[in-house]
């Protein structure tokens, strides 16, 4: 019985994968599109096809011109009446940013959309490519996923030079994307990636979720070399913030040897500008 | 009676100087090293008396309430003084305001817990003096009026605010340093000595105002007073860590159930099984998955419903 369950429901997510995967047609260069997720934004733009984004959400703040995008909701609650009524000829959504059930009701209402289904590091340059063509621009996605494997390549190999694959001279590095409540990049996420890339240890790469509130006893425990905060998306004065904490984290080791950095958000969304929020860490923490 | 509030006075402490030493990983009293040493003084110390006040004081406003209003349902979160507070709280966490350094959301709370305080008061006055019919139903419809406004503000934020405020909604006990308790102690300790001195006038308002007046109360007087008390220690508790949930209107009903209703009783009982609850509750949230952390209010619920149903079902609750 149970056996029988489990099959019917291995067969039910078969069909669901089908078909969302075969959701978009490959070939036909859309004319009019919606992204529905910043780094979607941001890739679409590095692709050349800034001028045919008709919709953007309104956290899709770059490159500038994306601000002036008219805009259809957040990612996560999005106006369907905002999308019909841009006319898209295609939708362009994130795996794990957008909700599927919008992505199905765009479809059932004869809607094409494009699901980006890369959330990591590595799945990158794949993602890069299958969107490249579907969307008919196989050059312009090869020239960036290229640079993108070569630009790894170097991060990767840099940290081969420097000696600090050997486990015990790996730096133990916490990075805090908001300092109070005190939450951290975990497992999962593009930063924890970016620094296993550079040859950190994420102290936080053990925790159950992507974002987690993480425990203030366990940074002293830990014991991190160095802290890097996140600025965030929004202008708030990050130093300030983080004063009372850095101020309860003083015996750590990254706070007495003020190894602590504060970064931009370069790294947070998985795209064209992840690169340069690999290369902002390392040039920090390695001088 | 006697040896009742004895145990519980016992269970209090007991909890204060046990806690600091569970968590994460389990420090030994005889075997300190520097970094233990300073985990427990300077993160899990601060924080065992940050929830222990702000439980003292949720039990002890719970009870109050109940009384001057009541009502069996009232809870220091009823009177919408905690969304006005979370509402200025939550405006400060997402337009980043920094004017007071790391006391600028706390304090943010206080003013918005107190601003509302005054705002039911007002609403609740009529004909000199304060009506727990009015002062009810203006505090939850102040209540919803604001929590509507919060919801607004978290829609239209971004997911990464939104996180940021709902973590402390739900009470963040994590950041709690010596430099507040000071300010937490007193405003904690004030509010429940004030209603301790009125527990007798409490005791005859619950009965009604003509029974109270020919007692030789003045109704409207102490019921503001007692008002007063609860504001105060309302205020203190959300600044000091957000809003924990179950305390304030389960405990003093649990306390009923065992010790009877007299305020005398009620209110201390109330306030010391409180903060024994919320830092039982904060040890637990710590400690299940690190380093993760939960919020303590999810515990307190979790942990403090099931009981609170097992005893309906097994005692006469409010005499019925």
């Amino acid at each position: 019985m149970a056996n029988e369950m489990e099959k019917i429901f291995l067969f039910l997510m078969l069909i669901v994968t089908c078909s969302f995967s075969s959701s978009a047609h490959a070939g036909e260069t859309p004319q009019r599109i919606i992204s529905l997720a910043p780094n979607m934004t941001e890739i679409l733009f590095a692709l050349g096809l800034g001028n045919r984004i008709v919709g953007v959400t309104s956290f899709c703040d770059y490159p500038a011109e994306a601000k002036r995008k008219p805009k259809v909701g957040g990612m996560s609650n999005p106006s369907l009446e905002a999308v019909i009524s841009l006319k898209p000829d295609l939708v362009v959504m994130t795996i794990d940013g957008n909700p599927r059930e919008f992505e199905e009701r765009l479809r059932s209402l004869g809607i094409k959309t494009y699901v980006f289904r890369a959330s990591r590091l590595r799945e990158l340059p794949k993602g890069i490519r299958d969107l490249g063509k579907a969307l008919g621009v196989q050059e312009e996605a090869e020239t960036f996923a290229r640079e993108f494997e070569a630009a790894v390549k170097r991060v990767g190999a840099g940290e081969g030079m420097t000696g600090s694959h050997t486990l015990s001279a790996r730096k133990r590095v916490l990075f805090i994307v908001w300092p109070e409540p005190l939450i951290a990049a975990g497992p999962g996420t593009v930063i924890d990636d970016a620094l296993a890339l550079i040859g950190f240890d994420n102290i936080a790469s053990d925790s159950r979720v992507a974002y987690p509130k993480y425990s203030i006893e366990e940074i002293i425990r830990r014991a991190p070399d160095v802290i890097i905060i996140g600025r965030g998306m929004e202008r708030q004065d990050i130093e300030k913030i983080s004063a009372g904490l850095l101020k309860r984290l003083h015996s750590v080791p990254a706070v007495r040897n003020k190894r602590v950095f504060y970064v931009s958000d370069d790294l947070y969304r998985l795209g064209p500008r992840t690169i340069r929020g690999i290369d902002e860490i390392s040039r920090l923490v390695g001088q | 009676m006697r040896i009742r509030m004895f145990l519980i006075i016992a269970l209090f402490f007991l909890v204060l100087v046990l806690t600091p030493f569970l968590g994460p990983t389990v420090i030994s009293p005889f075997a300190v090293d520097a970094t233990s040493r300073e985990i427990l003084f300077s993160i899990r110390a601060p924080r065992v008396v940050v929830a222990a006040l702000m439980g003292m004081a949720l039990g002890a406003s719970g009870a109050v309430l109940q009384g001057i209003l009541r009502n069996p349902l009232a809870d220091p979160y009823i009177l919408g003084i905690s969304s006005g507070a979370s509402l200025c709280a939550v405006l400060g966490i997402l337009g980043g305001l920094t004017f007071l350094g790391e006391f600028t959301v706390p304090v943010l709370a206080f003013i918005g817990a107190i601003v509302t305080g005054s705002i039911v008061g007002i609403m609740g006055w009529k004909r000199g003096g304060l009506w727990p019919e009015r002062l009810l139903l203006a505090g939850v419809g102040l209540s919803f009026l604001f929590s509507a406004l919060l919801m607004l503000i978290m829609s239209v934020s971004s997911d990464e605010g939104m996180r940021k405020a709902i973590l402390w909604i739900f009470g963040d006990l994590s950041m709690s340093e010596w430099a507040r308790i000071p300010y937490g102690l007193a405003f904690v300790l004030a509010g429940i000595i004030l209603s301790g001195t009125k527990a007798k006038a409490l005791n005859a308002l619950i009965l009604g105002d003509e029974f109270a007046h020919s007692l030789g109360f003045t109704p409207h007087r102490e019921r503001f007073i007692l008002f007063v008390a609860v504001g105060l220690l309302t205020a203190a508790s959300v600044s000091l860590g957000g809003m924990i949930g179950f305390i304030g209107l389960l405990v003093p009903h649990i306390i009923r159930f065992f010790m009877g209703s007299d305020g005398r009783v009620l209110i201390p009982a109330s306030a010391l099984v409180g903060g024994a609850l919320l830092c039982v509750a904060d040890l637990i949230s710590r400690s299940v998955l690190p380093p993760m952390e939960l919020p303590a209010g999810i515990i307190t619920a979790l942990i403090g419903s099931p009981y609170f149903l097992y005893l309906l079902r097994r005692k006469n609750v409010l005499g019925v």
